[in-house]
């Protein structure tokens, strides 16, 4: 089961949202953290399974005058375990 | 589409950067960084030797 | 809120930059590739000539032809040529029309203010129009061969380089004291956009040149193949070289002399390296570092860029290597410059400038052909602008793997293609397909292939010449339009524009010069001259 969501940061955190999903957080680490709780708490994730989330970076965050030089900053696949 | 897209900003503007921490607060060096900075010297250092043996215009020729 | 991401590997074909600069390049190359079925549907692009206010009995430089249509001079149907002719000054507006329509359609697939931006192209592009105008004064382009031919006794003997400063200086101008009007500017002044948009132009000149060449004797046109067949693997190894001392050596004078946190290092360890902004958002994004660092290195990076521009230029030609090896001052440009736009700009700069100073110094005994030190300049940028994806791609995953450690991430091997710079597709595309057509029906420059030659040759000028001089010149002034020196001044780079500094001068531009001498030492451009 796959899970697709944008991330973007805004200044302080950053910001991974999905369908009636958004978790923000500091670091990518905690980021990380709290999405696999919400999506334990949920019942999205089911205890024992593996859901992979794929995280979009959202390229709207980095200003215009610099997306003429580069257009994509990262994508990032996570593995969250219930 | 939002006002910051339009006006070219992006959803990054100057209030909310958290720029702090960009300059200060240097880890100590890790020896991982060592084999990165050791590691590309040695790329560099192969593909120098290699590229003036085949480049035909190299200072070899 | 709209997003963008990128999610397939089609994404943003018709909505970036990048894509468009491919698009737009294409479109017009794809115009002058019809000559050879002698369609002429590209004549109209205008050019300017040296000009003078009084020009003597006999001589040249009336005003009133100070620009005209480059058909009046290159199209080979008889019709063509006339109609081409009688266009005059009115080929400006031509011009402007046909790339009014073509950059409108871009802005407006783009998703950019498409009032804004109308109005900021009509009037960049008729500064810059102008600013070309004011620089081919011959006081400012002739050259002590051709001076007598304007009735002067003096000229600053600059050739086309004069109106390219000009347009960065009256750009500079404008960024720095007149912000209001910058701002007023800022939805077309794009840069980045231009110069891949003329490095696709660009490959149409690389394709062109043997058969330029090839006019002059069948010997020639090879011998100018083979050297930007070489120019290509030279480039590819001495870029990689370059880089991968630059890298570390950026990344360790940050982290121990600086004391910079390792992501801010790598960051910077790119931006500074070579490929400027590009790479500062690729590193940035491949140690998951926060927008707000690659936007720093970035406004760093542009501004440093402008001032290389400024200095190199005239230090390769005047001081080392100067006249004596060409291709190595090319090169080296290529790796110190950052950003495509500033180093193209600063290669095409020392292209007019050294060929300049051939011709004066050998009284017109040596003339090389336009575009090939530009073309160096821009080769090594290329590949650099290739690798850094790859680069980019190994660093994500050691950061990933290696230092963050963060459990269950993995780095998407799509990223890789995300990152590659799409106008280098639409480089490739066109020279190898004017290389095609020189070996292919062309047959090398042969008696028999030579009248396809110059049906070609009357498509591939006006985008070469025409377009491509004209994008340049929107890019200096673009360049000089978003540079305010000021964000310099701005405390939070304290630290890095010192790093930023020492690298550049006392590591990057040295150990750039001696690989460019590695590699293109000896290198010698063909003497159209015969």
């Amino acid at each position: 089961m796959n899970l697709d969501c944008v991330l973007r940061h805004d200044g302080r955190n950053w910001v991974a949202e999905g369908r009636e999903l958004s978790v923000a957080a500091p670091t990518l680490e905690e980021l990380d953290q709290r999405l696999a709780e919400r999506l334990r708490s949920s019942g999205q994730l089911a205890p024992g399974k593996r859901l992979q989330v794929f995280m979009a970076f959202d390229n709207s965050t980095i200003p215009q005058w610099i997306r003429q030089y580069a257009q994509h900053y990262f994508n990032r696949i996570v593995t969250v375990t219930g | 589409m939002s006002e910051e897209f339009k006006s070219g900003s992006g959803s990054l503007t100057s209030d909310s950067l958290e720029a702090d921490d960009v300059l200060a607060g240097a880890e100590p060096w890790d020896p991982v960084e060592t084999k990165l900075v050791l590691w590309s010297l040695a790329i560099a250092a192969v593909v120098l030797v290699i590229g003036l043996f085949v480049v035909p215009s190299s200072v070899l020729h | 809120m709209a997003t963008m991401t990128n999610r397939k590997w089609y994404t943003g074909m018709l909505s970036q930059e990048d894509w468009w600069a491919v698009w737009m390049g294409l479109f017009f190359f794809g115009l002058g590739l019809l000559t050879c079925f002698n369609i002429d549907v590209i004549g109209w692009v205008t050019y300017p000539t040296k000009w003078v206010f009084s020009p003597p009995e006999g001589g040249k430089g009336a005003i009133s032809s100070a620009f005209y249509a480059l058909g009046k001079k290159y199209a080979y149907d008889p019709d063509a040529k006339a109609f081409y002719k009688g266009l005059g000054w009115w080929s400006i507006i031509w011009t402007y029309v046909a790339l009014t329509v073509v950059t409108t359609v871009g802005a407006a697939c783009m998703k950019w203010d498409v009032k804004k931006f109308v109005q900021g192209w009509t009037v960049l592009f008729f500064l810059t129009i102008a600013v070309w105008f004011v620089g081919h004064h011959a006081f400012f382009a002739a050259t002590i061969i051709n001076k007598h031919k304007y009735g002067l006794d003096f000229s600053l003997s600059l050739g086309g380089g004069a109106s390219f400063i000009l347009a960065l200086i009256v750009g500079l101008i404008i960024g720095n004291f007149f912000k209001g009007f910058a701002g007023f500017l800022s939805e077309a002044a794009k840069p980045e956009w231009y110069i891949k948009t003329a490095i696709v132009f660009l490959g149409v000149k690389v394709g062109y040149l043997p058969i330029k060449a090839a006019a002059t004797s069948m010997k020639l046109g090879k011998q100018v193949a083979g050297l930007t067949g070489d120019l290509f693997f030279a480039g590819a190894v001495a870029t990689i070289v370059a880089y991968m001392v630059f890298w570390p050596g950026v990344y360790v004078i940050s982290r121990k002399i600086f004391k910079l946190p390792r992501k801010t290092a790598a960051v910077l360890g790119s931006g500074i390296s070579i490929c400027g902004v590009s790479a500062a958002v690729a590193t940035g994004g491949a140690v998951r570092a926060k927008p707000v660092v690659s936007i720093m290195v970035s406004a760093l990076v542009v501004i440093w860029a402008v001032i290389e521009l400024i200095i190199l230029p005239g230090v390769f030609t005047h001081i080392w290597p100067g006249t004596s090896d060409p291709l190595v001052a090319g090169s080296a440009m290529g790796m110190a410059v950052k950003t495509d736009g500033a180093d193209a700009a600063a290669g095409e700069l020392l292209d007019e400038f050294l060929r300049t100073k051939i011709a004066t110094e050998t009284n017109g005994a040596v003339q090389w052909p336009e575009g090939i030190i530009t073309t160096s300049a821009v080769m090594t940028k290329i590949w650099i602008d290739m690798f850094i994806g790859l680069w980019a791609f190994v660093l994500a995953m050691v950061w990933v793997y290696k230092i963050d450690r963060r459990p269950g991430e993995t780095v998407p091997a799509s990223e890789v293609w995300h990152r590659f710079p799409k106008f280098v597709l639409g480089y490739f595309a066109a020279w190898w397909i004017y290389l095609a057509i020189f070996f292919g029906p062309g047959h090398a420059g042969a008696a028999e292939g030579m009248t396809l030659l110059k049906m070609a040759k009357a498509g591939a000028v006006p985008v070469e010449k025409g377009l491509r001089k004209l994008f340049f010149m929107l890019t200096f002034m673009s360049l000089g339009v978003i540079t305010d020196f000021k964000k310099l001044k701005e405390a939070q780079f304290g630290k890095m524009v010192w790093v930023y500094f020492v690298a550049l001068f006392l590591f990057i531009i040295p150990v750039a010069v001696i690989i460019a001498y590695l590699f293109h030492h000896g290198m010698e451009i063909p003497n159209m001259a015969g």
